[in-house]
């Protein structure tokens, strides 16, 4: 009714004022004028006593919306408050009534201001915060790049969660001891992909000054040797191999006069470098200098060659320029014998693909085999300049010593630390204007669908796709998620998607009792954890409807699971598809995983059940429970878990959000806490009957599943559509999303839920695509 | 004179095999030539349980000095001369000030901040710097890292942590920003190696000093790249290369701090480096408080936070009696079956923390006891897990604060008195002059 009324009157005043409509097609002026005049006072009215101040009822003010933008911010509260309002369970009998004309304006205009995008238009895509990768991901990405796989990835600090997943980029951090552990990390990572020749032999000769011979102005004393005029020291030295050695002159200087002390450093009678010695007399410093040496007796010559001396005169001392050569050491290591081909390590035959000679120099070999690399690792052609930097780094590390290879791991070290690596970096374009959202780079598409399919980095065939920028056409798309989807990478999106959809994740943190459930253990957890990935990668691969998720009539069991369930006939460790028929469960909500990780240690608890399927298959998470929530006046609830629970329910405050919860749990009774079939608890007969909130009444668990298969699928499969949707973007979902959402599902209706659909659709959707605002409400 | 050797030529000698060594060679420079013993640096550090506590066993019924220990505290029987109670503290920002539910993540986020963190899953994440890191920022140059983060368990759960709240809340303690939680350790095996050995050496033979100039040189590499691409991206985005950049140089400091390590005249009590985490948590516990004092007793840092699990924590204690959840245990409807099982935890908890104060007291320190010199916080930012309220928690302090702090007394306060009050005393201990923190509303007077 109000809603007819309304476009007409946004359409005068657009027009008549020039009032422009924001990005969404919303306009808020006119909003607000409506929520003045007509909202405001009726929550006031109705909703106010309650609902303000510093303790408000349910911990929920209401008097903290001062416009119609502060309720488009918090449209989360709005919609359990529009949920609470439709159900009738809001505003309580001992309120201020509220007429069924105010309660359908009241809803009406919240439901149209926190809903209504203007999807016709076109809607923000969102803006996606820079995501570091997470710890399956760097292990993953690490493993693609070099051939390593490094366990220890395992072993860095968890990394946070938000909307479920532990891919979103707002809450992905990265903490100093985190950077400790990347830098731990490349260093042991880069050693075992390459092969390094060990450091040669030392060699290594320490003389003290005074032990040098000398010639001219220099004397010995005070434990070195002083050059008070002109002269020289020098000692010999049988060098035993042929190349770089370094020359460390422990010295210091008396200054005098404009310029520092010169030494001159020839080697065999030609002069190789002059120093300038600045230390201070009693503060020597080690001026090292790098030589190439010949093998065989070689003399080292030291020698002052810019004396100065002012006597004394008058008032003014004299000047005196002096060095002083406290010790001198000459340092070599033998260059490394030439490694056996065969014995190297796969990855490092993959990666040194080139090698310095003579006539190539190692510049241009370090090229060579960081050109490639730092492309893959950066996920996108690496730049001319970027080339040149890390080439440099390699570069200067051989020219002090490091040898080829290690100076080759010295480069990956730089480049998997780098943000361009550890961040899936997307370059926004400086200025976005509304409706007219640029896309991705086909690079960050190929990043964004390999991450989201594969948590890891795009394979070549990606790449080539990317390079030939067709990667955003529709139909590639179609066929590369149909590849990728049996590509056994795709593992990773069952474990890490359906890992953490299905909660499944916290099932290393139950324990069950040992003593109330024997025949649960570890192993136990494990098989039943791989149960349902199996299951989950099965109607993937098979290309089925995701309503088998609900109501599959098939499982994979190995002996051992199969056992624990009581079917017979699994001979085997392998897992291998099993019929469910003539058995009382179908589907995930009836295994083992999902029935024991909404239990607590030592029963079930049918209200934890019912919240999961509130939150994950249907996508309607109930209220929060109010804080402080009431005591029960009886005190202590007494009988069976089931009276138990509808005790609880009698108290109002906890009835309205308990009716939603308790009979799809309860509904599940037949399961124990590990997820066995019972058929009594403690005695008594197991009840699993209940009427939904719909007021559909199910007997059974396998009532409640094809009720909530049939009755209204499309809430499913908008459920799995948002959950996939958050996991894919890498951030939480916002109103104007809900564009995306609907097209989605309509494709995906049309074409029988098929789950490629579901992925594809997810793929060429503009919230996928494109850069959109981040809006600051 | 002859010249001493340099730090590089002292290294180059050493091999590879020698962890431990490095330190004893390099810190004689300061601790052995002074013949008056330096005053023995105050330690700060921080314990948080979550859900609450069993109040009618925590809180004595006496005031004063001539308090009982109850039930709970009994543990601390030995340390009662250390021991301070301090009731009727208030963490106003764990309140739901209109945000409705999620309790457990705001007390988990607030604990250490005062602040009211901003109800978000993941968008827009908004605390506010906790106190151990304003003691850090100002305590923190004095030794080799400025401040430990651990816990028993990991940041990585699924699902939505706490009724619309990001894990970020519920897991972190310690905020560096309002908006840069830092990870908690949870290996003992990972953080012995940070104390001791300094780096998780790959390929050991190589040249140390060779290998903290080849480390430097990358750091400044993909300082380059962070800064570069800083001015490429938008505000959300840059404030994630803060975070890269801000990381690198703490990682930065401490390769070039890594001859600060200072070890006490009867050296580093000859400890096994731990395998990794244990299983049972029993044992993962008792690791995790051996590093702490390892941690303060090396001096390797003055700020330490520990968390014993993530706030709204349901892990189970069969070990003791009492398997069923945490959690749902602390919402006990008032059940005495499941209010003593809640005592009883809390009472293992702080058995765990007693030992650890046992270890810490038995180390000798400038003629006085470590213990002496440290100021413990132990507590929750909940009282009453059934009724989730933030006043009356439980807080106890331990040790004397280098004598600036009486101990063995219950001093009992108005209702809703700032735990932030605490806080702000606390700063002002380690001479940081604030005027507030958090929610202040004045300097506590402990007495």
């Amino acid at each position: 009714m109000l809603a007819s009324l309304r476009i007409p009157l946004v359409i005068i005043l657009t027009a008549a004022l020039g009032l422009s409509r924001d990005a969404l097609g919303i306009d808020l002026a006119l909003r607000d004028q409506e929520y003045q005049k007509q909202i405001l006072p009726l929550l006031e009215r109705t909703c106010f006593d309650c609902h303000s101040g510093t303790e408000p009822a349910g911990g929920m003010a209401l008097n903290h919306f001062p416009t119609a933008k502060s309720v488009l911010k918090e449209r989360k509260t709005w919609e359990k408050i529009i949920q609470r309002v439709d159900i009738g369970d809001m505003p309580p009998p001992d309120a201020d009534p509220l007429s069924a004309e105010d309660r359908a304006k009241l809803i009406d205009w919240l439901r149209s201001t926190i809903t209504d995008v203007d999807c016709g238009r076109t809607p923000n895509p969102g803006s996606v915060t820079l995501r570091r990768l997470n710890r399956n991901e760097y292990r993953n990405t690490i493993r693609d790049l070099l051939g390593i796989d490094y366990a220890p990835a395992s072993d860095f600090p968890g990394d946070d969660v938000g909307y479920g997943f532990d891919n979103i980029g707002d809450v992905l951090t990265l903490p100093p001891i985190l950077m400790e552990k990347y830098l731990a990390a490349a260093e042991e990572i880069t050693s075992q992909a390459i092969f390094a020749p060990e450091p040669g032999q030392l060699f290594e000769i320490s003389l003290s000054g005074e032990q040098l011979s000398f010639k001219d102005g220099v004397n010995k004393g005070n434990g070195r040797l002083n050059f008070y005029a002109n002269g020289f020291a020098e000692f010999s030295e049988q060098a035993p191999w042929p190349g770089a050695y370094t020359l460390e002159l422990n010295m210091s200087a008396s200054k005098a006069g404009d310029d520092p002390a010169r030494m001159a450093i020839s080697v065999d009678g030609k002069k190789i470098r002059e120093i300038a010695v600045v230390a201070e007399v009693e503060n020597p410093k080690v001026y090292s200098l790098p030589l190439r040496l010949r093998s065989g007796k070689r003399t080292i010559k030291i020698e002052f060659i810019n004396d100065f001396y002012v006597e004394a005169k008058g008032k003014s001392p004299a000047q005196d320029r002096n060095a002083y050569l406290f010790n001198v050491r000459l340092v070599s290591r033998k260059p490394a014998e030439p490694t056996v081909a065969e014995s190297l390590p796969e990855s490092h035959k993959k990666i040194v693909i080139a090698q310095p000679g003579s006539l190539v120099p190692p510049e241009e070999a370090f090229r060579k085999v960081l050109q490639p690399l730092a492309s893959r690792a950066f996920r996108r052609p690496a730049t001319k300049a970027e080339l040149d930097r890390i080439v440099q780094l390699a570069t200067k590390a051989h020219e002090e010593g490091e040898s080829y290879e290690g100076s080759i791991r010295l480069a990956i070290q730089a480049l998997i630390i780098s943000p361009h690596f550890l961040f899936k970096v997307e370059q926004v374009p400086k200025e976005i204007k509304a409706g007219e959202y640029p896309k991705i780079s086909q690079f960050e598409l190929a990043t964004r669908i390999s991450y989201f399919l594969w948590s890891t980095m795009p394979d070549d065939r990606l790449l080539q796709l990317a390079i030939k920028k067709e990667l955003d056409k529709p139909e590639i798309i179609r066929s590369e998620v149909k590849r990728m989807i049996q590509d056994k990478r795709a593992n990773e999106f069952v474990e890490n998607f359906a890992g953490q959809w299905l909660t499944l994740r916290k099932l290393d943190l139950f324990q069950p009792n040992s003593q109330l459930f024997p025949s649960w253990n570890d192993r136990i957890r494990e098989l039943a954890r791989r149960e349902t990935f199996t299951f989950f990668a099965g109607v993937m691969r098979d290309d089925m409807s995701i309503m088998t998720l609900l109501d599959g009539d098939f499982t994979y069991l190995n002996e051992d699971l199969a056992r624990y369930y009581g079917i017979a006939g699994v001979k085997g460790k392998e897992f291998r598809k099993v019929s469910l028929s003539g058995q009382p469960r179908m589907g995930l909500l009836t295994q083992a995983s999902i029935l024991a990780v909404t239990s607590n240690p030592t029963r079930t608890s049918p209200v934890k059940r019912g919240k999961w399927i509130l939150d994950n298959v249907l996508g309607t998470p109930p209220p929060n429970p109010p804080p402080g929530v009431p005591e029960l006046e009886k005190g202590k609830l007494t009988g069976t878990l089931r009276e138990q629970i509808e005790q609880h329910r009698a108290n109002a405050a906890c009835a309205s959000c308990h009716k939603l919860m308790d009979p799809l749990g309860l509904a599940l009774e037949n399961f124990d806490a590990v997820g066995l079939w019972r058929t009594q608890d403690a005695g008594e007969k197991i009840d699993a009957s209940g009427v939904l909130p719909d007021g559909s009444s199910v007997k059974h668990a396998g009532d409640l599943i094809r009720t909530l298969r049939s009755k209204n699928p499309d809430q499913f499969a908008r459920c799995l559509t948002e959950k996939m949707l958050c996991f894919a973007l890498g951030r939480g979902l916002e109103y104007y999303d809900r564009c995306t959402v609907d097209r989605i599902l309509v494709k995906l209706k049309a074409d029988d839920y098929r789950f490629s659909t579901l992925v594809t659709e997810i793929l060429v959707s503009d919230a996928f695509q494109r850069h959109g605002e981040r809006e600051a409400l | 004179m002859a010249p001493r050797l340099s730090r590089r030529t002292v290294l180059r000698g050493m091999g590879a095999t020698i962890a431990l060594p490095l330190m004893d060679i390099m810190t004689p420079f300061q601790s052995v030539r002074g013949s008056t013993a330096p005053e023995a640096p105050l330690r700060i550090l921080f314990f948080n349980v979550p859900n609450g506590a069993h109040m009618p066993a925590w809180t004595p019924t006496k005031d004063g000095k001539g308090f009982e220990l109850p039930e709970t505290l009994k543990v601390l029987a030995n340390h009662r001369k250390y021991l301070t109670v301090l009731t009727g503290l208030t963490l106003d920002g764990a309140h739901a000030h209109g945000d409705g539910g999620g309790d457990h993540a705001r007390s988990g986020a607030a604990f250490l901040t005062g602040a009211h963190p901003r109800k978000t899953d993941g968008a827009d994440i908004q605390n506010s710097v906790s106190v151990d890191q304003v003691t850090a920022a100002a305590l923190g140059a004095k030794t080799r890292l400025p401040s430990l983060e651990l816990g028993l368990e990991g940041s990585a759960q699924a699902g939505s942590c706490d009724s619309g709240y990001s894990c970020a809340y519920s897991s972190n303690l310690s905020w560096r920003n309002s908006t840069s939680p830092l990870a908690k350790e949870i290996n003992p095996a990972a953080i012995f190696d940070r104390l001791f050995t300094g780096e998780n050496v790959a390929g050991a033979a190589k040249n140390k000093s060779q290998k903290i100039e080849q480390r430097k040189s990358i750091l400044d590499f993909v300082q380059e790249d962070a800064r570069d691409l800083q001015r490429k991206l938008g505000a959300a985005d840059q404030r994630k290369l803060d975070e890269y950049l801000y990381a690198i140089r703490d990682v930065e400091n401490r390769i070039v701090k890594s001859d600060k390590l200072r070890v006490g005249e009867d050296g580093i009590p000859n400890y096994p480096r731990p395998a990794g985490v244990p299983r049972e948590w029993d044992e993962h516990c008792k690791l995790m408080m051996d590093m702490t004092a390892l941690a303060i007793q090396s001096d390797s840092t003055r700020v330490v936070t520990f968390m014993y699990a993530n706030e709204g924590s349901n892990r189970g204690y069969p070990e003791i009696g009492a398997p069923e959840g945490h959690h749902d245990l602390s919402h006990h409807g008032k059940s005495e079956d499941k209010q003593a099982k809640v005592q009883k935890i809390n009472a293992y908890h702080l058995s765990k923390f007693a030992n650890f104060v046992d270890q810490v007291a038995s180390i000798q320190e400038n003629g006085a006891s470590l213990l002496d010199n440290c100021l413990i916080l132990y507590g929750s930012g909940i009282s009453d897990g059934d009724r989730h309220n933030h006043n009356d928690l439980p807080i106890i302090l331990l040790g004397r604060a280098s004598g600036r702090l009486e101990a063995n007394m219950h001093v009992r306060y108005p209702d809703n008195t700032p735990l932030c009050n605490l806080y702000l005393w606390m700063l002002h201990q380690v001479g940081i002059k604030a005027d507030s923190f958090g929610d202040s509303n004045g300097v506590l007077k402990i007495s």
